[in-house]
């Protein structure tokens, strides 16, 4: 073998990786790196701008199973999770069967279901909170016209949920919309014709034909929105009437996440060991939540 | 695959490689046109946009930078910026509430005394002075800058309404304690009940406190006395009466709706220290002009906010910005913001100047804020601010917004919010 054959044979070998690292070395610096630099804060007392304050172990880690507030946040993030994300992609998957038929003017309806994601976070926040104000908030206004009692979306539990929910869906529907509808062009058109053959409706042609053949996107959209749920941040902060200055997520904390008590914790109260002990858990938790979401998603689109 | 791919794809990644270092260590430096770059960060306004034009024209060398955000977002971003140990601008402001917290990381703040600051002491009143100095006064960590004298801010037309008297003097009149106060909102709400007598419960609560010696924490030791002072409890239970009479607009302060509420003209008071005017003003709007006025406040004046310049070590020419901040917060400068924003200097020389004490404000009814405000400064006594102040102060406001709201009564929210101040401080 000539050496040129050799460095044929090296490079075809050893470019792939070598194309691929760059990736990987921006992820050791900016996502491995700090994920175990955490860990190791987490294990101190530090706080957040003298540093550290002496080894301490898993007393952070103790302390959180303990603490009240920990639980109601990771209550306050399950309850929006299931809220926004459950029937947001119901209703994208829904979206997404409508755009694939023959619409007129498909690519402004296609372009226009993406806009809301296109929209700065910190600028949909500020107008939701003005939409649910409680004394000049239009959607107080619009019950009153149908005799509803106005409702103050701030204070009360519920009410605060489906008000950030309603922000979350907003945002994201449109966008897993078009995931899906990526997916349901490339279902092959022949089933569809004999399905049509055979006499099935639409509604079993969808869900015998279109939502099987998708599964691996559903899956994927799952798993994407499960992460982006768990991590919820900006909407409900900037929801707060009380802004960062409390960072509570409302007076009874009924609508802080755990995002927002780590953040209210490691900035507000500098007390960096403890918020990134809640980052950690975070971390795990996201990652249980994951697998299971894998397990079950898996389970329930083989069964089509 | 020939040989010149090779040869481009190891250079292709070499490059990004090259790429992400550089991205993930590089650092700023001052341009080569020899001039020293300063930046100030502040919040909200500080009034200095002319006065740094002024001083880049009297110091050719010096270019300077002002950088705002917003006043939360300002404390947590140097609060970063000084564990990081990067990115704080030369000078930075802080606030009041929140000096305590930063004192106890002076090792990372420049010590104005090393420059010459301890001359310039008798500047301002010995309070304030003392709240930006620490170690027995050896250690100048900032200079004052504004401060937060209290007036009670009305509408005249919403009092006329309620067949209350409108000219200042008869309004500080009815209200010289804050029992009165309450008998006033009585009034009030009965003869107009579709309006809030005051914006918040919270506001009233920080102006009841801060007109006392010593609010959470001992002034001796340092101690967490939330649960022993009775001023504490006695604020909270007049404030909170006012939320359970359903007298206030339960509006966070300053907050998004505040200031819708203030331009639909919803609430009739609004507890008011100097640099409130212009908050007001901004949320009210033109068409407002001259209805609302300034009046003394209840139980006298009181100490509410107020800022100082710190210089952080990080920075690269700490002598150029001590003497940018020593000159900012001189009283010829203080005057002019006084005049320009409504910030209340700190200094005697400033606010007893006859410029200053002569200043009327056209939007607030040309109200003699001068006279109102030099005069509430000059009877000011600041309450002691503990380290972990910061810590326990929004746990009370949240117990108030839930008395607000309707959520819990008095002694309940004022129950929890003592649990939770333990549990902060602990």
């Amino acid at each position: 073998m000539s050496w040129r054959d050799k460095l044929g044979r090296l490079d075809t070998r050893y470019t792939p990786y070598l194309i691929i690292a760059p990736f990987f070395v921006v992820f050791g610096i900016f996502g491995l790196y700090p994920l175990l630099f955490t860990a190791w804060v987490s294990l101190h007392e530090w706080q957040l701008i003298d540093g550290d304050q002496g080894f301490t172990g898993l007393d952070n880690y103790a302390e959180l199973l303990s603490d009240k507030n920990f639980w109601n946040a990771l209550g306050n993030t399950v309850s929006l999770f299931l809220l926004s994300t459950v029937p947001q992609l119901f209703a994208a998957l829904g979206l997404a069967a409508l755009l694939d038929r023959g619409l007129r003017g498909r690519a402004f309806w296609r372009a226009g279901v993406l806009l809301p994601n296109v929209i700065s976070v910190a600028a949909v926040a500020l107008v939701f909170a003005q939409l649910f104000g409680r004394d000049f908030g239009i959607v107080n206004a619009l019950l009153g016209f149908i005799g509803v009692d106005p409702v103050d979306w701030h204070a009360e539990t519920w009410a605060s949920h489906l008000a950030i929910s309603s922000m979350v869906m907003w945002r994201w529907t449109g966008y897993n919309a078009l995931i899906y509808l990526a997916a349901m062009q490339s279902v092959p058109k022949d089933m569809y014709e004999s399905a049509m053959l055979d006499g099935a409706s639409r509604w079993r042609v969808f869900w015998s034909i279109t939502v099987p053949s998708i599964r691996p996107t559903i899956l994927f959209t799952v798993i994407v929105s499960t992460i982006g749920g768990m991590q919820l941040f900006v909407e409900p902060q900037l929801f707060d009437p009380g802004g960062t200055a409390t960072g509570t997520g409302g007076d009874d904390r009924q609508f802080q996440t755990l995002v927002m008590y780590l953040y209210e914790k490691g900035f507000r109260l500098f007390d960096a060991g403890y918020s990134s002990a809640i980052a950690w858990v975070l971390f795990l938790l996201i990652l249980v939540v994951a697998v299971v979401n894998f397990t079950v998603a898996r389970r329930i689109a083989s069964k089509g | 695959m020939s040989r010149t791919l090779v040869g481009r794809t190891t250079a292709i990644t070499a490059v990004a490689l090259a790429a992400t270092l550089v991205a993930a260590c590089g650092g700023g430096s001052d341009a080569g046109d020899g001039k020293v770059k300063l930046s100030i960060g502040v919040f909200s306004d500080f009034g200095y946009a002319n006065l740094i034009k002024e001083y880049q024209a009297s110091h050719p060398d010096i270019e300077i930078e002002q950088r705002t955000v917003k006043m939360e977002q300002h404390h947590t971003q140097l609060a970063t910026q000084l564990a990081g140990g990067r990115g704080a601008a030369d000078i930075v402001a802080i606030e009041e509430g929140n000096i305590t917290q930063f004192r106890q990381s002076k090792d990372k703040f420049v010590n104005l005394a090393d420059y010459g600051a301890k001359d310039l002491e008798s500047q301002w009143a010995a309070w304030k002075w003392n709240q930006g100095a620490t170690d027995g006064g050896n250690f100048v960590l900032g200079l004052g800058t504004d401060m937060g004298s209290l007036a009670l801010c009305y509408r005249r037309d919403l009092f006329e309404a309620a067949g209350l008297p409108a000219d200042r003097e008869s309004v500080g009149k009815l209200w010289p304690t804050w029992e009165k106060y309450l008998e006033v909102a009585d009034t009030f709400s009965q003869k107009t009940p579709g309006k809030k007598f005051v914006d918040t419960a919270q506001n009233v609560y920080k102006a009841i406190l801060d007109q006392t010696e010593e609010g959470y924490f001992a002034k001796a030791d340092d101690s967490f006395i939330g649960d022993k002072n009775d001023k504490v409890k006695q604020a909270f239970t007049l404030a909170a009466t006012l939320g359970e009479r359903k007298q206030t607009g339960a509006l966070a302060p300053f907050s998004q709706d505040w200031n819708v509420a203030l331009k639909q003209a919803s609430f009739a008071t609004t507890t008011c220290p100097a640099w409130a005017l212009a908050l007001i003003k901004a949320g009210a709007g033109d068409e407002a002009a001259g209805k609302w006025d300034v009046a003394a406040a209840p139980g006298g004046g009181g100490n509410w906010g107020g800022s100082f310049l710190a210089v952080p070590k990080q920075g690269k020419h700490p002598k150029e910005a001590y003497e940018l901040a020593k000159w900012l917060t001189a009283p010829e400068q203080q005057k002019r913001i006084f005049k320009e924003t409504g910030n209340l200097p700190s200094e005697p020389a400033a606010y007893k100047d006859p410029e200053v004490t002569a200043t009327t404000n056209e939007y607030f009814n040309k109200a003699p804020v001068g006279q109102i405000f030099g005069t509430s400064a000059e009877s000011l006594k600041p309450t002691y601010r503990g380290t972990k102040d910061s810590k326990v102060a929004p746990v009370f406001g949240n117990a108030l917004s839930r008395v607000e709201t309707g959520k819990q009564s008095t002694a309940e929210a004022f129950a929890q919010a003592l649990q939770e101040a333990r549990d902060a401080v602990k």
